[in-house]
């Protein structure tokens, strides 16, 4: 049986919090530490989710191997979510299709949905963005968020995404690891090691892409030269 | 060149429009996203100009890359996403012949027929006003993106305007800036927490942003395990 959840996203996209209204008996699964608030008729209950393998696979693609169960057990009941980093959140409803993640994008699903670990191999290893994707698969409402605003782009044909700026993209969009185009080959080399850019993810086909606006490692170096220095004694 | 501000004010990007054979000038790595109509030349000076080495030296004294990153249209309608790796601001100026001075660090990209060049503000300012000697100095006609640490805010200097450091995003050429103390006493400026401060003076537009990167750097370091 799935459901669509009640819910609500609000303080977009700087401080984003998710509110679901969960009817008596109604579920939603989220990653640890992410929920804020919740009434006293909710329960939760920790517990490793689809089995060994699909806790592995979380636990590769960025996630905590424990999901947390929060039902509506003595009645209907309000639950708040948010997760680590300051930024956006989404929410997205799969009708049987997949919806890839990157990591450590997941925050919550409702009733339906299975999250997973999806290899990506050598591609995923170029990325720069660890060797699996999770994937969100079945009929249910999903919740995502990332570090930053997220913008939401229709792919016709292609489109380009710095690697470290992809939150998720729909199934029906194919994906690889490439450099930006140059004006020439030898351009296109330059640009690759002086550009700033490095690699890049090309997408293809008819689809979304989860686009977001800022990346937490620029800002990780930006802070690095104010921490004091080890004093050689 | 078309532009969209999105996601203002914390997590600002800028989708910039551009037609068949327009071209945009972006700092290195500020490409966010693109459509695939878009090439990208990395050089070390503005697009067609010469003496790329010197400048591209001086301008990483200005705390900006020594690349300039240049992507061209090569088909109508290309879309472009760029965004600064701080949480701030990004505000639009249109330049029409005049000179705007840019804080470094806050240019982030501008039409390709904008001269981009280092400018020295002399060196009792540079060292005082904690921002590095040199600065952007942006001249032609076109768009201007300026990012920032905070929030941007614009005043229209007509006389004389006071600002903090740390708190310069850009400013028109033709304002005349000097350091100056905060309070009438060496002493008291620092007491004060305000150190020195630029004085403007003349006519024209500065942008300030609301927040001091610095500060916030020395904020969070000694919280950090030593490197």
């Amino acid at each position: 049986m799935t459901t669509q959840l009640t819910f609500d996203i609000t303080q977009n996209p700087d401080f984003s919090l998710l509110t679901v209204q969960l009817e008596q008996g109604e579920k939603i699964f989220a990653e640890p530490a992410a929920m804020a608030s919740m009434d006293s008729t909710i329960k939760l209950k920790a517990g490793f989710k689809g089995g060994l393998k699909k806790a592995i696979g979380r636990k590769l693609g960025g996630e905590s191997m424990i999901v947390n169960t929060f039902t509506a057990e003595s009645g209907p009941g309000e639950v708040t979510f948010a997760p680590g980093p300051m930024g956006d959140m989404l929410h997205y409803h799969l009708t049987g299709q997949n919806l890839y993640l990157q990591r450590g994008a997941f925050v919550a699903h409702g009733d339906g949905v299975e999250i997973s670990g999806k290899w990506e191999g050598a591609k995923g290893f170029l990325s720069g963005e660890g060797l699996v994707l999770l994937k969100a698969s079945g009929t249910g409402d999903v919740f995502f968020n990332s570090y930053g605003a997220i913008l939401e782009v229709d792919v016709n044909d292609d489109y380009i995404v710095d690697t470290g700026y992809v939150v998720a993209f729909e199934d029906t969009l194919q994906y690889k690891v490439t450099v930006l185009p140059g004006l020439s080959r030898g351009g296109k080399l330059k640009s690759f090691f002086f550009g700033g850019e490095g690699l890049v993810c090309e997408f293809k086909g008819q689809g979304k892409v989860w686009v977001q606006t800022r990346c937490v490692y620029p800002f990780l170096s930006w802070v690095y030269p104010f921490r004091p220095t080890k004093s050689n004694d | 060149m078309q532009y969209e501000i999105l996601a203002q004010p914390a997590a600002s990007v800028a989708q910039l429009t551009l037609g068949a054979g327009e071209s945009v000038t972006c700092e290195v790595g500020a490409m966010i996203s693109m459509t695939t109509g878009l090439k990208v030349e990395t050089t070390s000076r503005s697009r067609g100009g010469k003496g790329g080495l010197l400048k591209g030296l001086k301008r990483m004294f200005s705390g900006e890359s020594f690349f300039l990153n240049h992507f061209t249209s090569d088909a109508a309608d290309q879309k472009v996403i760029i965004g600064s790796s701080q949480l701030g601001d990004i505000v639009h100026h249109e330049l029409t012949g005049g000179t705007l001075i840019v804080q470094g660090g806050s240019w982030l990209a501008s039409s390709s027929d904008i001269e981009i060049d280092t400018t020295w503000q002399g060196l009792g300012k540079a060292f005082f006003s904690g921002e590095g000697g040199f600065w952007v100095k942006c001249t032609g006609t076109g768009d201007l993106f300026l990012n920032s640490f905070g929030a941007i805010y614009e005043v229209d200097v007509a006389d004389t305007y006071t600002v903090d450091t740390g708190h310069i995003v850009a400013f028109d050429e033709t304002l005349k800036f000097k350091i100056g103390k905060s309070n009438k006493s060496l002493v008291g400026s620092f007491l004060g927490g305000e150190g020195l401060v630029c004085k403007f003076e003349g006519q024209g537009k500065l942008y300030c942003q609301s927040h001091n990167p610095p500060s916030f750097g020395h904020l969070l370091g000694p919280m950090l395990y030593p490197r």
